[in-house]
Order: structure tokens, then C-alpha cells, then sequence
């Protein structure tokens, strides 16, 4: 009889272990732009239980509306790590740190892609000039700096080369934008499209790609750079590179159409700060 | 008044074409009744669609367009198209202050800065919308927020389900009304002529019959129909009094042949008795001076002239009362039996007789003595005695192509309307008066012939046409 009620107590110790240990933990706070995806309940899901899972602990995925509003989380320590755009990165470059950068169809880069209505004459930039036009976000790279570069290079604003310009805060609602007619043409994050055309294709087949991008560094995971020793932000990390180690994370890389996630460094967005450079006048 | 298509129709189909008619105008205005109050109902619905819609984006609109934020304004809208499956939501066009384009469901058709006013066209408040036919409706509103307007909403409301509907009630109530119609006509008709059947057989014994009226049996009057009942019956009582009519019309006609000899009776008897006077004489002188044999043969031939003429007039009157000469046909000597009863009558007046038959003996045979000689026998008293004293009197016979003309001509003051009613025309005859002329008519129609009057220098000319047809 004693000794059944030890085995029962030890045994209980055990199964409760995880439970304790878990409610022992601080819940991880992560950022997520609604640039990506933000349509899919399914993906976000996905990745936060990927994401516990690595951790071993409680993830708290935040969506905001803009990388403006992300990046300030981030630096007021809001959020613990987020999952940005290398513009932003670039732009506080000095405060924040690189987690880890995602690999797509075999490499960590991507093109900004120039899109316009599937009927549209345009061929190139140049045959936009007087239409309306969608950026993503202002802090966007694909969606923003890449066509407003190419118009500096131009001696062009995208004020004074376009008609009328519109944020729609989301790579999905640039496409709709074009798709729809609301504008003619739109900048948008070229695995985006790719993606969509694969989950939405009745989306993508109404708009047509005019121009490509050099390839670019994706998207980054970051965290602020004087937490960079945290352990919650280290336990972030080793959970966004084991993604492709563990069932779920795998799961949730499928439905993200990712390979998996690698560490990276700065100068993976060399190309983005030449642009960078450019909008800013100094190429 | 009724078309004469509709008067001609039996009574059995009348009544239910009065019935389907007024079953057509029932239907008419009661299916206007349904329509109105469906499109009543369906104009409430759209009010209700028009001012939610309005409302509901108003609200959610409202910081956007103050804002001038397009991509929120479109999407939206867009959303706001999709949870209405787009159905009704056709398109709705928003606009800034001033009127221009922010964003619409369709931006093809209104794109970003284009000016509203193209699509406010026809457009009308939430509360005003009301279906007129058009598949497609406009409404327009203010768009407010914080108690200011900030811009302007147009939206499209594709009501091509509602007009389907009413067109489908239309239809229903058109195949309705058009199926009970014809029920109910049949009904009708099967109904009426049920109960009108009594009529039709009253209808068929007036119709069927040789112009006599035929009396219906007793055992067709239908006794469970009171007012029928006592329509038959009567027709029946006018059936026997029209036979007794017609029988007292033959009869009369019979008589008239001795009443037109009647009037000549005081002419023939001095006709018959101035020969007698003589033929006396004749004899007493043969008596006295039967041993002078030439005085004996003078009176003898005396007597035979005498006696020849009263027998030709015996024989006159013997022929134009014969009943067995009913069927023989029309000589010249028929005339000539005429003058010899007709001279004593235009000597009595002392008047003047003009006589001329001229026709041929082919025409006058195509037709029958007894008719045409009871006509100019009646029509030459009537002469004589419109003549008066001293007048003159004339007899014309003649024949054209096929037919016999007789013109009876006098100088007297000429007819008067009853006499020419009598004479020209079938209609009833007034009160008193002979029936000489009506008689005359009568078998002048019967001949198929004809009866003009004119009046020729003061002469009254009556002249009978009868068709002699002269067999080749």
C-alpha cells in the first residue's frame, strides 16, 4: 500500500514536471507583420505551436499593422523577437541583432516583383508613369524601397511619377489592389506572389509581373541587440533554427512554402542598403 | 351598345362571354391589387436594404474617408460586397467631400479621382428608393461622421431577383386568372345552356318552321321553370292565333276575288239588264209580228247579240271566280275578260279608258292567269275610283327581257299614305280600309314581282314588274 502511493507521488512528479516547469516560464512575446500572410489563421497557428514547442514555453504571437509599429515594440521591449523586413533591420541596424533568416526554395533571398493588372500594356517601369500605384508598407523593402529606388535612380519620386499612391499594409492586399483595379501597378514581395499564386491563384491570375528585382535578403527574424544573451531571446532563436528539425515546425515551414531557417549576417542585406543608399541620394 | 357580332350570338354563348368577361376585369383588378401590394412590400425591403447598407458603412466608413485612406474605403467595400454574396450590392461608389472618387467595390468602373457625379445620375435618398423597372437601382446618401458630412455614398442595388419575382407573380396570376377564366366559362356555358335550353327549343320552333310558327309540346315545357314556363305557353297561344290569322288572311283573299265583283255587281246587272230591256222587246215584237218573217229575223238577231253579250259577261264573271281555273296560264283573253267587267264600271263614272295590251303571248304564259288578273282587276277599281267622274283610266301591258310589266295609270288626286302603305309595303295594316291593295301586295310579293308609284303630270301611274322568265 506505501508502497503504491510512493510509485503514484513519484510518478505524478514526473507528469507534472513539464507543467511546472512551463508555468515556471514567462510567456515569449513575437511580433508578426500582417505583410506576411496575414489572411491565414492556419500559418500563424501553426507556427506559434512550432515555435512553444521549440521553445518549451508559452509564445504570444502579436500582430501589428505596420513595421513601424513592430519596430517600436521591439525597441521599447514590448515584444521579445520579431519577424521583420530587412529594410527595418537595415534601418536600426545598430539596435537590433539577426536571429536567423528564412530559406526559400533553397536560399535565404527574394526579389520585390513590379505587378500590374493581367491586361495592363505596361512593359516596364517606365510605362507605369501617371497610373496609381500600391506600396505594402513604407518600411518595406519589396513593397516600397525597391520601386521607390529604382524612381530615385530615375531622378523620380514616387509622388511625381504616380498619379496617386496608396499603403495597403499587407503584401496580399497589394496584389488585391492590382487584381481588383483599384491601381494600376503595385510593388510586391515576390515569395508572397509566388505563394499566393499557389494558394490563390484565381488572386495572382489577374495580375501580371512586369519587372523582378535583383534577389535580396529575405525577411529576417531579429530581436533588440542588448538582449541578445537573453535566454528568452536564445531560446527563440534555437527554436526558429530547429523549425525544420521537428514535426511541427515542419509543419508549419510547409505551409509557409520555407525550407527551413539559418543564422545569417548583416551583409546579407548589402543589397538593400545599396537601395537604401540610393533613395537617400548617395549611391 | 353591344357589337352586332354579339347580338348575333345565341343567348347559351352570350352569357358566358359575359361571364368571362367580367371574370377577366375581376381578374384584372384583383391581380392589379396583389402587384400593388408586392410592390409595396418590395419597396419597403429595398428602403430597409438601402438605409442599412448605408448606414452600416457610413459607420465603418466614416474615419477612413476622413482620412482619405483608399485602401481601407476599399476593403471595405469589398468585404461588405462579399458577406452580401454579392446579390444585391452591385456597387457602391465612395467619394471624399468633394466629390471625388476615394475607392469602389469596382474600381474599373469608377476608378481612384474620378468625379461621382457620373454615378449619382438617377440616384435617390435611402428612404426614396423605390422600384421602377430598372433591374438596377442608384442610391445616394451624405456620408457622416461626427456630426459632419465628410463624403459622399452611391450604391447600385441589382434588383433583377425582385423584378423576376414580380414578373414571376404576374405570370401567375396571368395563368391563374386566365385558368379559372376558362372554368369558369366552360362552367358557365355548360349552366347556361342547361338552363336555357327551353329557350333554344323555343328559338329552333320559330326558326325551323316554313313561316309558320310551330307550337312546342307540352311535354318540352319545362314545369320547374315558372317564367319559362309561361314564355312557352304564351308562344304557344301566339302560334294558334298567328295560324288563325293566316287562315282568316286566306280566307279574306278568297273573298276579295266576290267582293271585287261585288263592286262591279250594280254595273253588270245594267249591263246584263239593258240587253234584257231589249230582248223583251225583241221577243213581244216576234210574238206580235210572228207572220212578218223579216221583222221576225231582225228581232232574232237582235236577240242573239243580246244574248251573246250577256253570255260573254256570265263568262267573265264565271272565269274570274272559277276556282278550278287555279293554275292556267296567263292569256291575252284574260285581259280582254277584264275590260268586259271593267267597262261597265268606267261607263257608270263616264270616264275615259286608255287600254293597251301589248305584251307577248310567250311572257304572259310564263305566268299564272288567276294572281295576275286579281291584281289588275283590284288595282283598275282602284283606279277607277281615285278617277272619279269624267276621269280617266288607263291599262298598260308589256313585257321586257323575262318580264311582265302592268301599269295602271288614273287621273285622280293620287294615293294616300294608308293607301300606299297598303300598297308598297308588309307592315301592319292600320285600322279600317279595304284590303283590295294590300291584296294586291301580297300576291305581287308572293310573284316575286315588284310595286312602284309614281305621279306623271297628274296622273297617278302604278306599275307592277313580275318576273316572267319565257322558257327558251
Amino acid at each position: 500500500m506505501h508502497c503504491t502511493r510512493r510509485v503514484f507521488l513519484a510518478g505524478s512528479c514526473v507528469l507534472a514536471a513539464p507543467f511546472v516547469h512551463a508555468q515556471s516560464l514567462s510567456t515569449v512575446r513575437f511580433a508578426l507583420t500582417p505583410v506576411f500572410l496575414d489572411n491565414d489563421a492556419d500559418v500563424i497557428s501553426a507556427l506559434q505551436s512550432a515555435l512553444s514547442e521549440g521553445m518549451g514555453r508559452d509564445i504570444d504571437l502579436v500582430q501589428r499593422r505596420t513595421y513601424q509599429e513592430i519596430t517600436g515594440a521591439l525597441l521599447d521591449g514590448s515584444v521579445d523577437a520579431a519577424w521583420t523586413c530587412g529594410y527595418p533591420f537595415l534601418q536600426h541596424e545598430s539596435e537590433l541583432s539577426l536571429l536567423g533568416v528564412p530559406v526559400w526554395n533553397g536560399q535565404p533571398l527574394y526579389q520585390s516583383y513590379l505587378i500590374a493588372a493581367a491586361d495592363d500594356p505596361a512593359q516596364d517601369l517606365g510605362g507605369l508613369r501617371g497610373g496609381t500605384h500600391a506600396f505594402s508598407d513604407p518600411d518595406s523593402n519589396s513593397g516600397f524601397l525597391v520601386t521607390a529606388s529604382d524612381l530615385a535612380g530615375l531622378g523620380e519620386s514616387p509622388e511625381t511619377f504616380f498619379s496617386r499612391t496608396i499603403f495597403t499594409f499587407g503584401h496580399r492586399n497589394v496584389v488585391r489592389a492590382v487584381a481588383g483595379g483599384l491601381t494600376r501597378s503595385g510593388s510586391v514581395d515576390g515569395y508572397v506572389w509566388e505563394v499566393l499564386s499557389k494558394v490563390e491563384p484565381e488572386l495572382t491570375v489577374r495580375s501580371r509581373i512586369i519587372a523582378r528585382s535583383e534577389w535580396l535578403g529575405f525577411p529576417p527574424f531579429v530581436a533588440r541587440a542588448d538582449r541578445s544573451r537573453d535566454p528568452v531571446v536564445e531560446a527563440c532563436t534555437s527554436a526558429l533554427l530547429g523549425l525544420s528539425e521537428t514535426q511541427s515546425g515542419r509543419a508549419a515551414l510547409a505551409l509557409l512554402f520555407l525550407d527551413g531557417v539559418v543564422r545569417a549576417v548583416p551583409s546579407l542585406f548589402d543589397g538593400i542598403a545599396e537601395r537604401m543608399a540610393i533613395l537617400k541620394g548617395n549611391p | 351598345m353591344s357589337p352586332a357580332w354579339f347580338q348575333n350570338l345565341p343567348v347559351t354563348l352570350r352569357v358566358p362571354v359575359v361571364t368571362a368577361t367580367l371574370m377577366i376585369v375581376l381578374g384584372l383588378v384583383a391581380s392589379q391589387g396583389v402587384l400593388t401590394a408586392l410592390r409595396r412590400v418590395q419597396d419597403a425591403r429595398l428602403v430597409e436594404t438601402a438605409q442599412l447598407h448605408v448606414e452600416g458603412l457610413s459607420v465603418a466608413l466614416g474615419p477612413f474617408v476622413l482620412r482619405q485612406d483608399v485602401w481601407e474605403v476599399y476593403d471595405i467595400l469589398e468585404r461588405a460586397q462579399a458577406a452580401s454574396g454579392g446579390q444585391r450590392l452591385l456597387q457602391t461608389v465612395v467619394a471624399d467631400e468633394r466629390g471625388r472618387v476615394l475607392a469602389a467595390g469596382d474600381p474599373k468602373r469608377a476608378p481612384v479621382g474620378s468625379e461621382i457625379g457620373t454615378y449619382e445620375a438617377g440616384a435617390v435618398g435611402p428612404e426614396a428608393v423605390t422600384m421602377t423597372g430598372d433591374p438596377v437601382l442608384r442610391v445616394m446618401s451624405p456620408l457622416k461622421y461626427q456630426g459632419r458630412d465628410v463624403g459622399r455614398i452611391v450604391t447600385e442595388l441589382d434588383v433583377t431577383d425582385l423584378l423576376a419575382e414580380r414578373r414571376q407573380a404576374s405570370l401567375w396570376l396571368l395563368f391563374g386568372n386566365a385558368a379559372a377564366t376558362v372554368v369558369l366559362t366552360f362552367a358557365g356555358w355548360l349552366a347556361v345552356a342547361r338552363i336555357l335550353r327551353p329557350v333554344g327549343t323555343l328559338v329552333r320552333a320559330m326558326d325551323a318552321t316554313e313561316g309558320v310558327p310551330r307550337p312546342i309540346a307540352e311535354a318540352d315545357i319545362p314545369r320547374g321553370d315558372p317564367g319559362l314556363a309561361r314564355l312557352i305557353t304564351t308562344y304557344n297561344r301566339m302560334t294558334t292565333a298567328v295560324e288563325a290569322r293566316a287562315e282568316a288572311e286566306r280566307r279574306l283573299a278568297e273573298r276579295e276575288r266576290f267582293v271585287s265583283l261585288g263592286r262591279l255587281s250594280s254595273s253588270l246587272a245594267h249591263e246584263i239588264n239593258n240587253p234584257l230591256g231589249g230582248l223583251l222587246n225583241a221577243a213581244d215584237t216576234i210574238v206580235t209580228y210572228a207572220d212578218r218573217p223579216e221583222v221576225v229575223r231582225e228581232s232574232g238577231n237582235l236577240m242573239l247579240r243580246g244574248l251573246k253579250h250577256m253570255r260573254d259577261v256570265a263568262r267573265a264573271i264565271l272565269d274570274q271566280n272559277r276556282m278550278d281555273r287555279t293554275g292556267q296560264p296567263l292569256m291575252a283573253v284574260d285581259f280582254e275578260d277584264l275590260r268586259l267587267l271593267f267597262e261597265p264600271e268606267v261607263a257608270s263614272r263616264e270616264q275615259t279608258l286608255d287600254w293597251r295590251i301589248a305584251a307577248g303571248d310567250a311572257t304572259l304564259a310564263a305566268l299564272l292567269a288567276t294572281p295576275v288578273r286579281q291584281v289588275t282587276l283590284n288595282l283598275l277599281l282602284n283606279a277607277s275610283e281615285a278617277a272619279g267622274i269624267g276621269g280617266r283610266v288607263g291599262l298598260s301591258v308589256t313585257n321586257g327581257a323575262d318580264v311582265l310589266s302592268i301599269s295602271v295609270e288614273d287621273t285622280g288626286n293620287g294615293l294616300g299614305p294608308d293607301h300606299l302603305a297598303r300598297l308598297l309595303s308588309s307592315g301592319p295594316l292600320p285600322p279600317g280600309g279595304g284590303v283590295g291593295l294590300r291584296l294586291a301586295h301580297d300576291i305581287v310579293v308572293g310573284l316575286n314581282g315588284q310595286i312602284s308609284h309614281t305621279r306623271i303630270d297628274g296622273a297617278t301611274v302604278i306599275r307592277v314588274d313580275l318576273p316572267a322568265p319565257v322558257p327558251s
